[in-house]
Order: C-alpha cells, then structure tokens, then sequence
C-alpha cells in the first residue's frame, strides 16, 4: 500500500516564442500610456485606498507564456525575470531577485492589505496607469526600464496547464478570502540566488567574405561591398541577411558568374548597446587596406514587418555621389517591386555619444553607409531590443523576402553593371529565386532563442549555427568577441523557476488536530469500554455504597 | 505542508496503534514483549516476501492491472497469513491468555506494517509546503489495517490456537482467506477499477469494521462452549 504522487512532466512545445522579454513592457507601455493619461487621473483617486494600505514590499508576477514542468509543487513555471543593470552606475531595473510570498489577483477588494503578497496578472489585463500609479515611480520616463524597482519582477509564457493559476487565484480573491499565512491559496516561491554581476559580458560578431573574381593581370583590389546585420536584436536583419548570403554565395560559386566586388558580410551584436558590437570590434578590425576598398556599406534594421515604405536613413549628405548612386540603386529596384523608399538624412552629432543609427559607426570611420529600415526615425537607446515586437507573429517573412530581393538585387545590378537595364536578376521561380521557407525555418529559430547579447555565451549552440550557415555561404568566416564594458553593467539570474503551491491554511491544521484528538480519546474511551467496561461501571458505584455504609 | 501536518499525519498513523495498547488491558499484562517479537516476525516476512516478488514476478511499465502478475501478488501475499501463523505459534511467550496473545500480535503486526509501509513517504512528503490530502488518507488507512490485522490475528488464533477445534472451520477459513486477500483486492480497486484512493480508504474502513464485526461474532460463538 505505498502512496503515489502523480508527476506529470509536460513537454514544451517550442512553437512560441521564448525572449528574455524585459523590453516587451517598453512596447505596451508606449501604447498603452499614450493612452492613459485621462483615465489615469480617475484612477488615482480609486486607488489611493490601495496605496495608503501598501507597504513597502509588493512583488509583480507578468504572465506572459510559461512553460510548464511539475515537480514538487502543483506546478513550477519557467519565469524570466525583468533585466537588471546599471547605466554608467545609475542602478536600473528589478533589483531582487528571490521571491516567497502568497499570491493574489488584481481583483482585490480595495483597502486589503497587500503586503507580501504577489500580484499575479496576465498581460491582457496589464493597466499600465494603475501599475504606475502602484509602483509609485517618480521618474518622468514612461518607460518600465528606466524604473528601479525594489522588488522582484517575473515574466512567464502563457499555457494551458499555467491559466488554471490565475484562474484559481481570482476565485480565491472573489470569494473575499485573503491569501495570507492563516487563509489558504497560493504560495509562489522562487528560490534565486543574489543577482551578480555579470563579470564580463561578450559580444560576439561573425563576420564572411566572398571574394569576387580578379581577373588577371588585375593589380587593384577588388572594391567591396559590406552588409551588416544584427544576429541579437532584430532577428529579421539576420535573417535576410543569409538569405542574401546564400543566393551570393550561389552566383560566386561559378567563375563566370563571380561578380566583381568583394562582399564582407557581419552579424554584429550590440546594436541597442549603442551599436559597440560594430563600432568597437568589427570596424576596429579592418585594416587600413580594407577600410579603403569598402565601396560602401548597407545596414540592415528593423526590417521584419512594414508594409510598403521604407526609409534609407544616411549621415553623409544626399548630394553626394556615392549616396545618390545607392539611392538610385534601391529605388529602382524598388520601384519595379511597388515599394516606396524615402531618404532620410540625418547628420552625426561628434559630440553625442550615443549613436542612433549604425550607419553613423561606419560614417566614424569614413566610409559610405546607409541603413535600409522601416521607421523614419531612429529608435531609442535600449528600445526594440529584443522583445514582444520581435515575436515570430509580428514578423512576415514575406517583407523579408521582399528586402531581401530588393537590397540582392539592387546590389546585383551594382555588381555586374545593369544599372538601369530591366534585367531581374533574382528572379522568381529561377534557382535564384528567393526561398521563403529558408527565410521561414530560420525566423523560426531566431524568434525561440532568448538573444540578449551580454547573456550568450561564446560558444553558445544558437552563435555556432550562425557561424556554420554563414561558412557554408561564404568563403571565410571569422568570429571575434569583445568584452561589452563601458556604459552597461547587467546582472545575472534572469532565469529561474517558479513553484506553485497550494497550501492550506493554519486553521485548517488547527482543525486537523482538533479532530484527530478528539477521535483518539474517543477511540480510547471506546476501546475502554468494550475491554474494560464492567470494572469501570463499578469503580463508579463503588463510592456511593460507601457512602450508603457509613450513613 | 509543514512540520505541523506532519505532526497529525503522524499523530493519525500511528496513534490508535499506541491507544489500543493503553486502553485495553493489553498494557495491564505487559504484553509488549510479544507485540515486539510480532513486529520483527512481520519484518521477516516483508524480507521474504520481497524475495519472492523480485524473483517470480514480471516488471511491468505502465499501471494497469494484470489478472496473472495481481494472482501471483495475492499468492506471495499469503506468506503473510505463514508469518502470522509462526508468530502465534511457533514463538514462546510469556504466560498470556488466548484472548490478549492475538490482540497483542495484531498489534504488533499493524504497527510494523505502518511504520514500513507509511513512515517513510510520511516524512518526505508531509513536511513539503504543497497540501495534498493523501496523507491524511494514508492515515486512514492505517487505521482499517490495524483492524484487519487483529481480526486476522483473531481468527488465525481461532484456527491454530484452540486445542479443540470448533465444529466448523469454513466461514474461519473464509473470513480469514478475505483478509489476507485484502491487499490485493484494493490493487485490483485502484489500479483495474480506477477509483481514487479516498473512495479505496472508504471502501477498507467499511469493509475492515465488517470483518471486525463478523470475527468477533465467530469469537464469542466459538468462546460459548469453554464458558
């Protein structure tokens, strides 16, 4: 007769995707607050009940998606926790990490008190209004990361088996029991360890080249043609970026075909960190040879959904030749797709540090660049870097293919002169044609992997696939790594596991003990009776005949 | 969840074994020598019994109940009604009445078969911050087996212990033949049948006051003639 404890372990089934998703509140929180300010007034005044009952130690839990894995509790999550870090010392971000406190839902009666206890609170439901006014920040950023939050921060992925939670938790809050030590409900329980500092967080860049074809008696160097795309941020720069590789590495693979440019391709990371992975290591590399053989360079940024306008952002003014020849080489190609390209230019400011566009990291080092992105204006520091807006849903492979042939073959008609002429080079249905499943399988990948790079190690798997795809494209690949110093300081444990238990109450054992004890005298007086019974009857018939006698 | 439930659970498990000890007069005759020796015979059969599964029986992956593996277990199962019938009679005790020489193997059977059986998962789960009901249940449990192994007890002595048999041994035979079949008759309840352990704990309470009730009757029947 042995007990037996149900264990259920539930596979996790990779089809959604999986960041570290501490700038996805940077996304709703602009389009939410942007809305919020005339409702925020009349929630104040609701809330301030609820604000004069808390203290200091509240805890937040997001769920977003979890995935789900039993062990000892009822259930155990994956969370991923809000990111910590310090710009230039100025500590931001959640700053604790471990967690051990009773749950509860956001439809708490007003004026409860809600001192340890966990807010569970799925994301549809997020008021960011009213979370701000909870949290009390000061800042006059609107942005969750430039908050410093005294307590921990989780995010989760939504499931099937994880819902039930909250679910639970709200039928707890609504039938008016407070989740606290004497009632029961819910404990969550993350058991982390003091966040560290990451000792030294690297970038890594992978960079390939495709020689062109010199003929002979040729003595010049080939010029070249450098295209850069970030492989941590923004996925979808990545991703187009092989995609060029390849149908390149398809057209050079034949001597007859081989163009004559040289073309360096880079996946370089630290793009939101102020673009280090490019300025620092990649440019920094090139020797003075290849810096002056570079024609000029594209960037790729934020190309995974827009719809049919894209902007060519440049640092060196529109009237230069060079700018003007790119420009000409994209619009006609664009053209001819039924895309409008627009150019935006935007001059580098010497004495600002921060670099908005990573065109401008070229521009340092004087060489021709321009950005080929959605926006019209460049993104802030720290802003898309990696969260619910890089989600594989948000992402059409569709406009990716389409840049992708628009940047090939705008480049293939540089390459082999057919400026002008009406010749598609990638054309549809060709062996040369655009492969969107290729595109697909790998936004696939990139869109599950967690990419935030001071957190990838060097020899991280996701970085060796980049690095095989790109040898298999190219003629030679090299990756290099450079520790991120500078402005950023980030902290580890930003994973950790989740335990729910459902735990009962200390009236509940009170009870419990209540019970047992009253059944054990029961039990004893019973057996008492049957064995002893008699002798006990008379002990008590004894003293009145006693008494009888000597009256 | 806590030390606390631990505590009840515990309390529950292990209780009745030392209440039954101390109300009846059990205690009066210090009889506990003889529970001991029960207990270290129960262990012997455990050990044996072991044996004899690891050796004859198949390991099966999944949970469902096999009518040929489930008959071998009952089978292996009545080495424990030989161990029973070694510690009454094979075993010398001190000069103690028929009556309290059962009732102390009993006990001494069911308190080595919960300390085996239960203590363990007792202490490794109950004191986890998850309440789950089963230990209670488990506790329960406890209890119906305590009343099977002294009705066993009672009706093994019925069968060895008399020097004149009584006239009919059948329904002896038949009630004692249910009980030691018990532990295989809640298998088949649980793993073929798929009822949930507090319907299983339900159905042992009921079924083990039952026996009690019928052994007892065939106690005092058989009692009359010596009266």
């Amino acid at each position: 007769m042995t007990l037996s404890l149900t264990r259920q372990v539930v596979e996790v089934s990779a089809s959604k995707a999986l960041l570290l998703s501490s700038f996805t509140l940077y996304s709703l929180s602009t389009q939410t607050l942007d809305r919020a300010p005339a409702v925020m007034a009349s929630r104040k005044q609701g809330h301030r009940e609820v604000l004069e009952s808390m203290y200091s130690v509240i805890v937040l839990v997001f769920m977003l998606v979890a995935c789900v894995e039993l062990g000892d509790a009822a259930s155990a999550v994956d969370v991923y926790r809000l990111i910590q870090y310090d710009i230039s010392g100025v500590p931001l971000g959640s700053r604790f990490a471990s967690l051990n406190h009773h749950a509860s839902s956001m439809h708490f009666s007003p004026g409860v008190d809600l001192t340890r206890t966990v807010l569970v609170i799925p994301i549809r439901e997020l008021d960011l209004g009213f979370v701000k006014v909870l949290l009390m920040v000061l800042s006059s950023d609107h942005y969750i990361l430039w908050w410093i939050l005294q307590y921990p921060v989780y995010f989760a992925f939504e499931d099937d088996n994880v819902n039930t939670i909250p679910a639970d938790i709200k039928r707890n809050d609504a039938s008016g029991q407070q989740a606290t030590a004497t009632a029961g409900g819910f404990k969550l329980v993350v058991s982390a360890a003091e966040p560290k500092k990451v000792a030294s967080p690297v970038i890594t860049n992978i960079q390939g080249w495709l020689s062109g074809s010199k003929t002979d008696g040729d003595t010049n160097q080939l010029p070249t043609i450098a295209i850069r795309g970030s492989s941590w941020e923004w996925c979808c720069g990545a991703v187009a970026l092989l995609e060029i590789a390849r149908l390149f590495s398809i057209l050079y693979s034949n001597p007859r075909t081989r163009g004559r440019y040289n073309l360096l391709f880079g996946l370089t990371s630290g793009g939101p960190y102020n673009y280090n992975g490019t300025h620092k290591l990649w440019l920094g590399s090139f020797d003075q040879r290849l810096r002056e053989t570079i024609d000029y360079a594209i960037c790729l940024n934020s190309i995974g959904s827009w719809d049919n306008e894209l902007y060519v952002h440049v640092s060196k003014p529109p009237e230069n030749a060079y700018i003007r020849q790119i420009f000409e080489d994209i619009s006609s190609v664009a053209e001819e797709l039924g895309v409008k390209v627009g150019l935006k230019h935007k001059k580098i400011n010497i004495s600002n540090s921060r670099v908005a566009w990573e065109h401008e990291q070229f521009s340092r080092h004087r060489m021709t660049a321009a950005t080929l992105s959605e926006p019209s204006v460049a993104p802030g520091l720290l802003e898309r870097a990696g969260g619910l807006s890089d989600g594989r849903h948000f992402v059409n492979e569709n406009s990716v293919a389409r840049i992708v042939k628009l940047v090939a073959e705008s480049l293939g008609r540089h390459i082999y002169g057919y400026q002008g002429k009406n010749i598609e080079i990638f054309d549809d249905g060709s062996s040369l044609a655009i492969n969107p499943s290729y595109i697909g399988s790998w936004l696939d990948l990139l869109s599950q992997t967690p990419r935030v790079a001071p957190f990838l190690l060097k020899n991280d798997p996701f970085v060796m696939a980049l690095k095989k795809e790109l040898t298999d494209h190219t003629d030679e690949v090299i990756v290099q790594t450079e520790v991120l110093d500078g402005m950023f300081t980030f902290y580890d444990s930003t994973k950790a596991i989740l335990n729910v238990y459902q735990v009962a109450s200390v009236t509940f054992d009170l009870l419990l003990l209540l019970v047992l004890g009253s059944y054990l005298i029961v039990l004893f007086s019973f057996l008492v009776i049957v064995t002893r019974g008699l002798d006990l009857i008379s002990l008590f018939r004894r003293p009145s005949s006693r008494k009888i006698k000597t009256a | 969840m806590t030390v606390f439930h631990f505590f009840n659970c515990a309390i529950l498990t292990f209780g009745p074994h030392a209440v039954y000890y101390s109300a009846t007069p059990l205690s009066e005759y210090d009889t506990l020598g003889t529970s001991v020796k029960a207990a270290l015979v129960y262990l012997g059969t455990t050990l044996v019994k072991l044996v004899c599964l690891a050796t004859f029986l198949k390991v099966s992956e999944n949970d469902s109940f096999d009518p040929s593996q489930e008959l071998l277990k009952a089978l292996i199962g009545f080495v424990d009604v030989a161990g029973l019938y070694f510690a009454s009679t094979q075993l010398t005790h001190r000069n103690i009445s028929q009556n309290h020489k059962f009732q102390a193997i009993g006990l001494g059977w069911a308190f080595s078969d919960s300390v085996l059986h239960r203590l363990a998962p007792l202490w490794v789960g109950a004191r986890g911050l998850e309440f789950t009901w089963d230990y209670i249940l488990q506790g329960v449990e406890a209890n119906a087996n305590l009343v099977f192994s002294i009705s066993l007890a009672a009706l093994g002595s019925l069968m060895w212990l008399r020097k004149n048999k009584p006239k009919t041994l059948i329904p002896i035979n038949v009630c004692a033949g249910i009980v030691a079949s018990m532990p295989s008759i809640t298998s088949y309840l649980r793993w073929g049948l798929g009822w949930h352990f507090s319907k299983v704990v339900g159905f042992q309470l009921i079924t083990s006051l039952v026996i009690a009730f019928i052994s007892w009757q065939l106690f005092s029947a058989c009692q009359k003639p010596y009266a």
